[in-house]
């Protein structure tokens, strides 16, 4: 599905990844974890196409990230720290927008649906400026719910939830592993992390350990 | 590793420019023809119009550098574009305080709204900014790429800078630079001789600034 | 794909209002101070007309792309659109298009305070008048958002983006100001037909650049 290779990056001419390469199987979860600082959330924007990176490869679904157009990346899904949506949109506003972005069409009923398993039916049509952190987070794991997607890139997918919103992700997570989706996160939690994957990548100084 | 003037071909460069530059100055002021009416201010000219034309030489370059850059992420295009954009700069500068003092006889005031100057002095200005964008553009990376796209903004938009400059302000009396390319060889071989040493000039300025630049870099890389 | 992100951009500001009334009242405000500045009699007031009004939309496009672009900044709302697998050049298109649009609208409202404050007499010919104004306004908002592509991941963006953007669009500022002054004075079509096509030249050349370039300019 995915092999990173020799990816390296550097801020202000300092190394923060170094030669990083790894590769992930189809349906494989893997949890990257490592000190603040580390270059965790950067690898996972450079595999985005967020980030540049100063040399290597990204190949998913066998296609080389750098070379083609971002049409070819569209399996590969991201979730970064921040919400990532307009905050003068409402919760339906920002999903539909970011649905009709990879051209995919659901049903408003369904959209609602998704929000009301993650409790955010009440405050759905308020935009999301209004929205506590908790609240944010959900609704990102509302939005990857929605999308197509092979791959998924989800930066500490646990942050700021309480323990009901707990329960909901990491029942999403289950059911996402269950349906042979192919997941990255970055935790720091080691009891999350051995939970919900397969191996688990340290990056230490830049290196995969 | 070799000190840049340890190496023959750098020092022969540096030593022949120096003389050719000394001569050059020596020509311009004991050779060339007193014009009527300008005297002594004229012969800026021979220094002048050479800087104006290294001067956009290397913001072409600067141009070239940028594209490069962002197509082949290479390290190198960026260094020959900062050290372009530095010198070209310079160049540039000199443009702005010789035309003046030039034109001030013909004129009668140091600056009228004329098409050149005009042109330059807003290029100078855009790479003023360019300069901000590489202090504060955001990390060394980041910044390289910015830079390298306003260079080629920057310079892409000179023609259009000067034609609308040009016919902005067509009652404007013409520089004297347009005059005294008509003029007859005792002044033109002498600016052609001038404009080659100015080039020479550029060529071992930029290449010693590139080889600092890559040094600085080197030395400043934390592996 | 580009009419979801035009569609996206004049959503927003429908929601929160913030660009069109900031850009109207920094604008009024502009032609105030042009008001109380210029001590002159009216007719020389109608000679300098047209580079006020044209300095003030400067001014006021400044603010409004800034602020266009800020809304991405906020929750990193670029982001999902830099990683959305899309052309990225349509992004720097819908921004374009609905900064023309912005423009357009402020300068609808604030054209009437300017005629009046500063009593000058209204172009016989409304439909030339207009139809450069359009034009002139597409060179501008190509130029600003160019130049905010550029200076919008910088650490002193709000400043920068002035510096950057002013000596640009000189050019425009010049060939907008001839354009004004000769539709403002009847003259024939020829007399500033070249400025037309000046701006027109703006127009293709930095649309291009931005399209081409804004794939290099949004990732971090």
């Amino acid at each position: 599905m995915l092999s990173v290779q020799n990816i390296s990056k550097a801020f202000n001419r300092k190394k923060i990844l170094k030669n990083i390469s790894f590769s992930q199987k189809e349906g494989e979860s893997i949890v990257f974890m490592g000190r603040n600082g580390a270059g965790k959330s950067t690898l996972f924007r450079i595999i985005a196409r967020l980030m540049t990176y100063d040399n290597g490869s990204i190949i998913f679904q066998g296609k080389n990230l750098l070379k083609v157009k971002p049409i070819h990346s569209s399996k590969l899904f991201y979730l970064g720290h921040s919400p990532g949506m307009y905050h003068p949109f409402s919760a339906i506003e920002n999903l539909n927008f970011l649905l009709s972005l990879r051209k995919i069409y659901k049903d408003q009923l369904e959209i609602l649906d998704v929000l009301d398993q993650f409790g955010l039916m009440e405050s759905a049509n308020e935009p999301i400026g209004v929205y506590s952190e908790g609240m944010l987070q959900r609704l990102k794991i509302v939005c990857a719910q929605l999308m197509d997607w092979d791959m998924i890139l989800i930066d500490e997918p646990f942050s700021n939830l309480d323990k009901d919103g707990l329960d909901l992700v990491q029942k999403q997570i289950s059911f996402w592993r269950s349906q042979n989706k192919t997941i990255s996160m970055i935790l720091h939690n080691k009891n999350h992390a051995e939970n919900f994957c397969d191996r688990i990548l340290t990056i230490e100084s830049g290196i995969i350990k | 590793m070799t000190n840049y003037f340890q190496k023959r071909i750098n020092q022969w460069s540096l030593s022949v420019i120096i003389i050719l530059f000394i001569i050059n100055i020596l020509n311009i002021i004991y050779n060339t023809p007193m014009v009527p009416d300008q005297h002594w201010a004229q012969k800026i000219f021979y220094v002048h119009v050479p800087s104006a034309w290294v001067g956009f030489l290397s913001y072409f370059i600067v141009m070239i550098s940028g594209f490069m850059y962002l197509t082949s992420r290479d390290n190198r295009w960026d260094n020959i574009g900062l050290a372009a954009s530095e010198i070209g700069t310079f160049f540039i500068s000199l443009v702005l305080i010789t035309g003046p003092i030039w034109a001030t006889p013909i004129w009668g005031q140091p600056w009228v709204w004329e098409p050149r100057l005009v042109t330059t002095l807003i290029l100078f200005l855009i790479y003023i900014g360019y300069f901000m964008i590489r202090v504060y553009g955001g990390y060394i990376e980041r910044m390289k790429r910015n830079a390298a796209a306003l260079g080629i903004v920057a310079f892409i938009n000179v023609p259009i800078i000067f034609l609308s400059v040009q016919f902005w302000s067509p009652d404007i009396q013409s520089h004297p630079q347009v005059e005294m390319t008509e003029q007859p060889s005792e002044i033109l071989s002498p600016f052609i001789f001038s404009l080659i040493v100015f080039t020479m000039l550029y060529t071992v300025m930029i290449r010693y600034r590139v080889y600092v630049i890559h040094l600085n870099n080197g030395m400043n890389e934390d592996v | 794909m580009f009419f979801v992100l035009l569609k996206k951009e004049l959503f927003i500001e429908l929601r929160s209002k913030e660009l069109i009334l900031s850009m109207v009242v920094f604008g009024i405000a502009i032609v105030l101070a042009f008001s109380f500045s210029s001590n002159l009699s009216r007719t020389v007031v109608m000679d300098y007309a047209s580079g006020m009004f044209w300095i003030t939309v400067l001014f006021v496009s400044a603010l409004g792309v800034h602020r266009s672009f800020a809304y991405e900044k906020e929750y990193d709302a670029f982001s999902m659109l830099v990683t959305a697998p899309i052309d990225r050049g349509l992004i720097f298109l819908a921004k374009w298009v609905s900064g023309f649009i912005y423009l357009t609208l402020m300068e609808i409202l604030i054209i009437f305070p300017f005629f009046k404050f500063l009593m000058i007499d209204y172009p016989s010919n409304i439909l030339i008048a207009i139809s450069t104004t359009l034009l002139v306004n597409l060179g501008i908002m190509a130029v600003a958002n160019l130049v905010s592509g550029i200076a919008m991941r910088s650490n002193l963006s709000e400043i920068l983006l002035p510096i950057l953007f002013f000596p640009l669009v000189s050019p425009i500022i010049i060939a907008a100001t001839k354009i004004s002054t000769g539709v403002m004075l009847n003259e024939s079509y020829g007399v500033w037909e070249i400025w037309v096509l000046i701006v027109g030249s703006i127009i293709i050349i930095s649309g291009l650049a931005g399209y081409a370039l804004f794939d290099y300019l949004v990732e971090e």
